[in-house]
């Protein structure tokens, strides 16, 4: 008997499981007949499933829908606010700002904070400077940071984004140091939800921005570690 | 790009949230239409620079949600504890205005709601754990037991062979 249970099999087929994960999956199930039929039903269901509703996605938008979005656009043209977020400097100085005010992190001076001014630029230290070195997305541990993609800019560089109770962000490599690129608040101990999904956009925004190609995966990221990050 | 033709891009796979969650594509269609004017409506609540099509899902399982609700306590009010075979399909005076039913259709209106969203969200939309889990506002864990026992109860109507 394996140790592969049913949310296993389904995170095989739903492409959620790390490497390390999935490579014990795919070994269990070349040993395990009747383990292999479990993962072949689940592949299955979730083929039918998209199969099933595919066709209306592939429809031509009703007439009364269209015209509805058609209709308003002619009302209301102006009525799309600032895009206040777009710009990525703009919204890390108004999230540090926030940050000190609510007194949880000391951005501009002093040692203890996760983030320091250098050179005009905003620089990890400290633990946070310490997981963006060491850390793994896809070995992730229990600790103040949790690190989400690792990934190429254009232009060459790694680049990584970060989640904790107190910050999250984006920082890029620049020489020694990891620049930080985006900072906002973090997800916070007890995790309003609507804040912390709209954190979680505004950085997929930023990585949206930034990368090249495809988040690194686990072998690439290890190999990165190895080599600095450079 | 204007918020509506950013809206109208992304409209098809409404339709398809819409046609998951609902009995069939007439009724997916009505929540979808109800679902773009609660949007339009709050615009002004979106914020320009994160994601439209999240916020866009959140919206059309709350207005579901709230449907789901009136359609029940109407249920409650004009069909009382009759008909076992309609269990689970409130409101069907109207269901020979329906297309036919599928399999699949009927298996995932079978579901409890909140393993309904979950399957639609990830197995018909592809959104990721992350994604999903943030549009229904669960936590991680919560998401994936609703898609293990959904999709146990899915294998179990469909049959073995899925």
């Amino acid at each position: 008997m394996t140790d592969i249970d049913e949310a296993m099999l389904i995170a095989w087929v739903d492409g959620e499981l790390d490497e390390v994960t999935r490579r014990r999956v795919d070994r269990a199930v070349t040993e395990d007949p009747a383990l292999a039929q479990r993962l072949e039903t689940h592949r299955r269901l979730r083929a039918r499933l998209s199969g099933h509703y595919a066709p209306v996605a592939a429809e031509p938008v009703p007439p009364t829908m269209r015209s509805l979005l058609e209709d308003s656009a002619k009302l209301v043209p102006f009525a799309r606010p600032a895009p206040r977020w777009r710009n990525w400097s703009i919204g890390g100085a108004i999230a540090a700002s926030l940050v000190l005010g609510l007194g949880i992190g000391r951005i501009s001076d002093g040692p203890a904070g996760p983030v320091t001014v250098s050179n005009g630029v905003m620089v990890a230290q400290g633990q946070l400077a310490s997981a963006l070195n060491s850390q793994l997305a896809s070995a992730q541990q229990e600790g103040p940071v949790r690190i989400g993609f690792s990934f190429h800019r254009k232009g060459g560089g790694w680049c990584r984004s970060f989640e904790g109770s107190t910050l999250s962000g984006v920082a890029c490599r620049r020489g020694e140091d990891w620049q930080v690129e985006q900072l906002i608040p973090g997800t916070g101990p007890a995790t309003d939800y609507r804040q912390a999904s709209s954190t979680d956009d505004r950085i997929t925004a930023t990585v949206e921005a930034l990368i090249e190609g495809a988040p690194a995966d686990a072998a690439e990221e290890a190999a990165a570690k190895a080599k600095g990050w450079r | 790009m204007s918020f509506e033709s950013d809206l109208l891009a992304i409209l098809p796979r409404l339709r398809r949230f819409a046609a998951s969650l609902s009995r069939d594509r007439a009724d997916g269609d009505d929540l979808c239409q109800a679902a773009l004017e609660k949007a339009l409506r709050a615009r002004d609540q979106w914020q320009p620079g994160t994601r439209l099509d999240s916020w866009m899902y959140r919206i059309m399982r709350n207005v579901w949600i709230d449907e789901g609700r009136s359609r029940q306590r109407a249920a409650r009010t004009f069909a009382p504890e009759e008909a076992g075979e309609h269990v689970g399909h409130a409101g069907d005076q109207d269901v020979e205005a329906h297309v036919m039913l599928s399999d699949v259709d009927r298996a995932m209106h079978a579901l409890p709601d909140e393993q309904r969203e979950a399957i639609a969200l990830v197995l018909v939309e592809g959104l990721s754990y992350k994604e999903a889990a943030e549009v229904l506002g669960i936590p991680m864990g919560t998401l994936t037991s609703r898609l293990v026992r959904g999709r146990g109860a899915l294998i179990e109507l469909l049959g073995e062979a899925a």
